[in-house]
């Protein structure tokens, strides 16, 4: 019997030092992050049957278990990799967003500055301090637009480093993962116990996994996760692993994709594939945010370029010669997909500045068809010849031969804010004056009518006028103009309305009435009297005071220029500050509610398995005072012992 | 519900972080006085200011062109009163030397006299502005416009108007060129007098030859009034252009408060809020502070 005592007692002494153990490896591990709290789980030992009943055999430790619940695990992992895509993000956008609201430095007061200037420039055409400033403030605008589209870039090269960082840290994680099933698994087998702290391991380096892509487990029997990422993609199945690789992208070398290395073969991965985690949050923010914004920049480069070059085009400069290009621009970036088997070159240029858009475009030829996609909404025109042109873009062959699924890509604006230059510096090359004038005749003319001085449209210049144009007033009701050489048609715009007079017919005189022949414009106003003739001449000789073609140029700033003359320069730099802000606001929002929900997750996981230090010292009490009952026991025991001994002296 | 001890931690400093980021941005928006520091503050205000700053720097270069327009409408206001000035004592001048009491040599020093004033003139027709620009040559800023010749002056300038944009929907011409101001309708002042000094300088000595003289006299006055008559309606033009550009000045002005005031209306903070916020903010943050140290000095470990 008072060994069966004994017996009793060693256990209860066991079991309190186990619990004391366990308590005090909880109290240790109190702020150790992945730690499950763990309980030991007693239960009474096998009674024994003495006849006239059982006798309790003391106390034995079924296990050592972690307090852990999947299901609140796999929520905090799914939150986990929503919260770091958006973060993430969120992160990158700001910096663009923080450049384009910069009050001093940013794209804004250049693009003011530059407008400012144009119109001083037209209204002292003469001025050579004005005619520098006006080239300095374009060339401040044209660096602007540089160190803009620049900044971009190197955002770009950043999302590059970001995504290798964190393809390498998912492949770490991977091999981690994958060692820690072999150990678990062994162990589960070997003892038939769980391993808790390597398991916590393993869970904390799921979620570690969760921040870098989004991330699924799928627990096998043996105690080994199975993990999957993006959209299924198995990473690791019980000891063995895939890997993610960081590759250059087939249609440009300096875009890093991440693609999925299997055993067999490597598989470059769209975003739509990869959602979620720092990697579906890069990719979400280089495609959704980057190239747009880098395109709608260029796309802005390209449309003031185009027009003023073309605008420019028709003055005259202050030697009398025509304007030359203002600006440079480089032309659309054609490339050659790496897996194409046809050595075809394909070339683009920029036909209509005012028609370019922000898309990028994918021109592929199916063996009968070229196709060419506007990326930006999928729409596909289908061709069976080159050249074609659309968009304001023209898409010609050069050389080589093309053959059926060859895929080339052309991007149109994403560097042209980053190559945008100024053509000159020499003042004198400025086309502020017109290239026609106009005169009455001041010794014959009788009436009151006069001529304003033509200005050239932005047609004039393709095909300028060669010979003097005359117009003789011939009084009636109404009184009429003819015009001789009498080859051209003539539009007459009054109050908005438009009549085109065919070539040879007499045209109705209005006092005032916007006259347009040949792409020059002009007025005649007042009475003239019959007979009385104008004409408008070729000007060789700029005179100093001509600013017909500046106020031209100046008048770009307010006109509807950008997307098929709908968009004006200014109003498409706010569309795109709103369009980044917007963005920026959603993320915010978004980030918070995510931030929240996974705060709400790490809560629930805390409360069920963290370690609360009250109730460890709770345990301790208990354990300390069951472990000196235990000892009491023992002693008690002992003293009944020597009871027996006694009786034979 | 059980409360782990880390969630004792991370719920204070977490609510710490929160309060001390929103102080944070309080503080920002009242040292720059703005609302909206990052487009993403406020999206739509913050493009709307963008298209509103446009619109104001827009305006101010309008303000900036339409003083160089009333600086080259002065110029020539004061050049065409001058000129005024010397047709109106041509024309007093001519109307005594119509009188048929005058000797060969008293209208000998007429002419002597009108020969000065188209000398006069041409130097008044050739004047130049502040920026050594000739007022009267249209274009041709750079060439002298009226050269003098033996009937007169030759006109070297072109008939073009300088137009400035004075305003997004108004081009306004700021010259006048010298055909139109001294040769207008074929009417050419240089001519009459260079004429009259010829006539005058012809000895009348009968009555055929007084006949025509009074006939050219005539002819003169009549082409003088002509002249005199164009050169008042170029200058009430002139004079009706600087009184648009007062007008659109003060317009102008008052666009200028308007965007300034929607500027400010969209961007500027309210301070009594944000300085009422910011006290809030501060008496939450002490409370935080304070609670998260008295919950955490609570442990059952100090008692054992």
């Amino acid at each position: 019997m008072a060994s069966n005592i004994l017996s009793i007692g060693s256990s209860a002494l066991n079991a309190a030092q186990v619990g004391l153990s366990t308590t005090g490896h909880n109290i240790a591990n109190a702020s150790t992050p992945g730690y499950s709290r763990q309980v030991v789980v007693q239960s009474a030992a096998q009674a024994q049957n003495f006849g006239y009943g059982y006798i309790g055999q003391g106390t034995e430790i079924a296990a050592v278990t972690r307090v852990y619940s999947e299901i609140l695990a796999k929520q905090a992992v799914n939150s986990q990799s929503v919260s770091a895509g958006i973060n993430i993000y969120s992160a990158n956008l700001s910096n663009i967003e923080n450049m384009l609201s910069d009050a001093s430095a940013g794209l804004n007061p250049a693009l003011n500055n530059f407008f400012t200037s144009v119109q001083s420039l037209a209204a002292n055409p003469n001025d050579t301090p004005t005619r520098q400033s006006m080239l300095s403030y374009t060339q401040s605008l044209v660096n602007r637009f540089n160190s803009t589209s620049n900044r971009l870039n190197e955002i770009r090269d950043n999302v590059n480093t970001q995504l290798t960082s964190a393809v390498n840290s998912v492949n770490s994680y991977a091999k981690q993962i994958a060692r820690l099933n072999d150990v678990i698994e062994k162990a589960i087998n070997a003892a038939g116990n769980p391993p808790n702290d390597l398991m916590d391991q393993r869970d904390q380096l799921v979620m570690e996994l969760s921040k870098q892509i989004k991330t699924t487990v799928v627990q096998q029997n043996q105690g080994s996760y199975n993990i999957f990422i993006g959209n299924g993609l198995p990473l690791v199945v019980g000891t063995v692993t895939n890997s993610l690789i960081a590759t250059s992208s087939p249609s440009d070398a300096g875009r890093l994709e991440v693609a999925y290395q299997s055993k067999t073969k490597t598989t470059v991965l769209g975003s739509d594939s990869l959602p979620g985690g720092a990697i579906g949050g890069l990719l979400q923010f280089r495609s959704e945010s980057l190239d747009a914004i880098q395109n709608q920049l260029g796309q802005i480069a390209v449309t003031l370029a185009g027009t003023f070059n073309t605008q420019h085009a028709q003055g005259l400069d202050k030697n009398g010669n025509p304007g030359g290009a203002l600006f440079s621009i480089p032309d659309p970036a054609v490339s050659f997909n790496s897996n194409n088997t046809g050595t075809a070159v394909i070339d683009s240029k920029i036909v209509d500045a005012r028609a370019i858009t922000s898309s990028d475009y994918r021109l592929q030829y199916d063996g009968t068809n070229y196709k060419i996609t506007r990326l930006s909404d999928k729409t596909v025109q289908s061709f069976t010849s080159l050249p074609q042109t659309l968009d304001g873009l023209s898409f010609s062959q050069t050389s080589g031969t093309v053959l059926a699924g060859d895929d080339f890509v052309i991007r149109p604006t994403q560097n042209a804010a980053t190559n945008f230059s100024l053509v000159f510096s020499d003042t004198s090359k400025l086309a502020v004056g017109a290239p026609a004038l106009s005169s009455l005749n001041s010794m014959g003319n009788t009436g009151s009518g006069i001529i304003s001085a033509p200005s050239a449209g932005s047609t004039y210049a393709a095909s300028p006028l060669v010979s003097a144009l005359g117009l003789t007033y011939t009084s009636g009701i109404p009184g009429t103009l003819s015009l001789a050489p009498s080859t051209q048609p003539v539009t007459v715009t009054s109050g908005g309305v438009t009549t085109t007079f065919p070539a040879g017919t007499p045209i109705t005189y209005t006092s005032g009435a916007t006259i347009t022949v040949g792409g020059l414009s002009f007025a005649i106003t007042g009475a003239p009297a019959n007979g009385d003739q104008f004409t408008i001449t070729p000007n060789t000789s700029n005179g100093p005071g001509d600013n017909r073609n500046g106020l031209l140029l100046a008048a770009l700033q307010s006109q509807g220029t950008l997307n098929n003359s709908k968009t004006t320069y200014s109003g498409a730099f706010s569309e795109m500050v709103n369009t980044v802000g917007n963005k920026a606001r959603e993320l915010k929002v978004i980030g918070e509610t995510e931030a929240k929900v996974l705060e709400q997750a790490t809560a629930a996981i805390q409360s069920e398995s963290g370690v609360n230090l009250d109730e460890e010292a709770t345990n301790l009490l208990r354990y300390q005072q069951a472990y000196q009952a235990a000892g009491k026991m023992m002693q008690i025991a002992s003293q009944l012992f020597d009871v027996l001994l006694q009786l034979g002296n | 519900m059980r409360i782990s001890t880390n969630t004792i931690y991370h719920n204070g400093i977490s609510k710490i972080n929160t309060l001390q980021a929103e102080q944070s941005k309080l503080q920002q928006q009242i040292s720059t006085g703005k609302r909206i520091s990052v487009p993403s503050d406020d999206p739509i205000a913050a493009a709307h200011a963008l298209e509103i700053s446009h619109a104001q720097e827009a305006n101010a270069s309008f303000a900036n062109t339409r003083q160089t327009a009333q600086l080259k409408l002065n110029t020539l206001e004061s050049s065409l009163g001058s000129i005024t000035e010397l047709l109106v004592s041509a024309q007093s001048t001519l109307v005594g030397a119509g009188n048929g009491v005058l000797t060969n040599l008293e209208r000998g020093f007429i002419a002597t006299e009108l020969s000065g004033s188209l000398e006069q003139l041409i130097g008044l027709a050739n004047t130049k502005d502040a920026s050594g620009d000739f007022v009267y040559a249209g274009f041709k800023t750079d060439t002298k416009p009226f050269v003098a010749s033996a009937t007169g002056a030759n006109y070297a300038g072109d008939s073009n108007q300088q137009l400035l944009q004075v305003d997004s929907q108004r081009l306004m011409a700021v010259n006048a060129a010298g055909d139109s101001v001294f040769q207008a309708s074929g009417n050419d002042v240089f001519t009459t007098l260079s004429n009259l000094v010829t006539l005058l300088n012809t000895p009348i000595t009968n009555a055929t030859e007084q006949a025509a003289f009074s006939a050219g006299i005539a002819m003169a006055i009549s082409n003088l009034n002509g002249s005199v008559d164009n050169v008042l309606n170029v200058r009430a033009a002139v004079g009706s252009k600087l009184n648009e550009l007062d007008s659109l000045n003060s317009a102008g002005s008052d666009r200028d408060l308007q965007y300034s005031k929607s500027l400010s209306d969209l961007q500027d903070l309210d301070y009594a809020s944000a300085l009422s916020d910011l006290a809030k903010q501060q008496t939450i943050m002490q409370a935080a502070q304070k609670s998260f140290v008295e919950t955490t000095r609570l442990s059952l470990f100090q008692f054992i």
